[in-house]
């Protein structure tokens, strides 16, 4: 499950912006739904089985919490449900609202997750570096940060474990001290790694007028058909958007614009959108499958 | 000069924006752009720890709210919310919340409604929209310690250009203090105003050198 991974990082890139910025942006419940569907699925087929637990581990309760905390401070709506002792209204559409806004930063959340195991840092840096130097490297180093940290992590706590100091055993006090002292270390080296890093890039002339970077990235044929492609589909999308097709309203009252033929072929434009690079993988596998057969 | 051409670019692209925002942004139609400040000598004595300004003769100073004991003696007040400034204002109101507004602009017509002495403003028309199932909204601001109307009927403050909002009279005069301040006597005409201009249309205000305050 690489292919998408191997296409050209502009790709990737258009591909990711587009759907991450659809998603923050359209709250019509079926858009959200689709996005939602999209990250989730391409987050399982990148990462294994193991995304499901952690995705679900992390992002139900969050989206529980979003959807009751905004009903809990906006009390817009018609449909008064009952009051809350502060003595506002409880209302049914502010609860909508909070589910959508919770489904809206759940897919998100997937989407990025996505976003970090295909745009590696040198694609990013491929793609910006000669445009904007200093923002790129310390875009790409703090999307690089969390995975690095959590790998150190493990080095470390191992470290630790070794010479008796974990902090998986003994009483409260014990692991405490033990874990803020893994703690102190974790500091200093991600403070230190990326002094280093900096350094790194600067005396191999990063970022300098003149100077060439070599990279394996080739725009073919492919490249251009799926780039097309996804821009074609997201200008569809941006346009419906901008006109009003996929209007959705949750306040006052929830309504929807009226469903028209123009509305279904956005919310197919944004579908197709969203499951191209599950499309493609899923290509991919089956021309696999086809040409170990032939042989 | 070429090594800072792309710096002036970007700073002058940003200040075309700022601009283009400064001139467009907002909703009212006749606030884009410069006003020129007709009168800006409001008084601003304050009187006590609230921020209340001097309150005129002859009208109430407020009770704070925590102060007061409710008794089981009932009395009467009269009690109105109307939005027929929103009416004649059509054109500034966001278009989801056109359908809320009354053909007559009465949300809740005149009506004598009992209350228990000691009781505020703030207290009786939570109850009364409670109990006619109209949707009211309203946040506690400690500064000025009082409850604020947000929203009454689904129609907000800024929901009708940028100066509206809800204000209360008691006996035709805009309190200068919130209205869990406001102690209601017997007999008193309570009425609930929606203004699209900081109180300008509904005779209260600034302009009458009162507070907008609810």
């Amino acid at each position: 499950m690489n292919e998408f991974r191997t296409y050209h990082p502009i790709v990737n890139f258009a591909y990711f912006a587009l759907v991450i910025g659809f998603s923050m942006f359209y709250m019509h419940p079926i858009c959200l739904a689709i996005s939602f569907a999209g990250g989730f699925v391409y987050s399982v087929m990148l990462k294994g089985r193991k995304a499901i637990q952690t995705n679900l581990r992390y992002m139900l309760p969050m989206m529980l919490v979003t959807a009751l905390i905004n009903p809990a401070f906006n009390h817009e709506g018609v449909t008064i449900l009952t009051y809350l002792p502060s003595g506002n209204p409880l209302t049914l559409e502010s609860i909508w609202y909070g589910f959508a806004a919770a489904l809206m930063i759940v897919s998100v959340m997937c989407h990025f997750s996505c976003y970090n195991a295909v745009m590696t840092s040198d694609k990013f840096i491929y793609l910006f570096g000669r445009v904007i130097p200093s923002l790129s490297l310390i875009l790409s180093m703090t999307l690089r940060f969390v995975p690095k940290f959590t790998a150190q992590l493990k080095v470390v706590t191992n470290a630790q474990k070794c010479i008796g100091r974990d902090a998986s055993g003994g009483s409260l006090v014990h692991r405490a001290k033990n874990g803020i002292s893994i703690l102190s270390v974790m500091i200093t080296w991600s403070l230190e790694n990326a002094i280093e890093t900096a350094d790194s890039m600067k005396s191999r002339g990063y970022g300098m007028r003149g100077r060439t970077a070599f990279s394996v990235f080739t725009f073919d044929k492919r490249d251009a058909t799926a780039l097309l492609g996804i821009l074609f589909l997201g200008l569809y999308v941006f346009v419906g958007g901008v006109t009003g097709g996929i209007d959705f309203r949750y306040f006052p009252s929830v309504r929807s614009s009226e469903p028209t033929i123009y509305t279904c072929s956005i919310l197919a434009a944004y579908f197709a959108l969203c499951i191209v690079p599950i499309a493609i993988e899923l290509w991919e596998v089956r021309k696999w499958k086809i040409l170990r057969s032939k042989i | 000069m070429k090594k800072y051409s792309n710096k002036i670019i970007a700073g002058v692209l940003i200040l075309a924006v700022l601009a283009l925002v400064f001139w467009w942004g907002g909703n009212a139609p006749s606030l884009h752009g410069f006003l020129p400040s007709e009168e800006t000598t409001a008084d601003t004595a304050v009187t006590d720890k609230f921020k209340t300004d001097s309150i005129p003769d002859g009208r109430p100073l407020p009770v704070e709210p925590q102060d007061v004991v409710i008794s089981d003696k009932e009395l009467t007040c009269t009690l109105s919310v109307r939005c027929d400034t929103i009416l004649d204002n059509m054109d500034w109101l966001a278009p989801e919340k056109v359908a809320l507004v009354p053909k007559d602009g009465v949300l809740y017509a005149e009506k004598t409604v009992t209350f228990y002495e000691g009781e505020s403003v703030f207290n009786v028309l939570v109850r009364e929209m409670k109990q006619s199932k109209i949707h009211m909204e309203f946040v506690n601001t400690p500064i000025y310690n009082s409850a604020y109307i947000e929203g009454i009927g689904n129609l907000y403050e800024f929901d009708c250009g940028e100066l509206s909002g809800w204000m209360y009279k008691v006996n035709d005069w805009f309190p200068n203090y919130g209205c869990s301040r406001y102690q209601l006597g017997d007999g008193d005409k309570v009425e609930w105003v929606y203004t699209c201009d900081l109180g300008e249309d509904v005779g209260g205000g600034y302009s009458s050198g009162e507070q907008k305050d609810e």
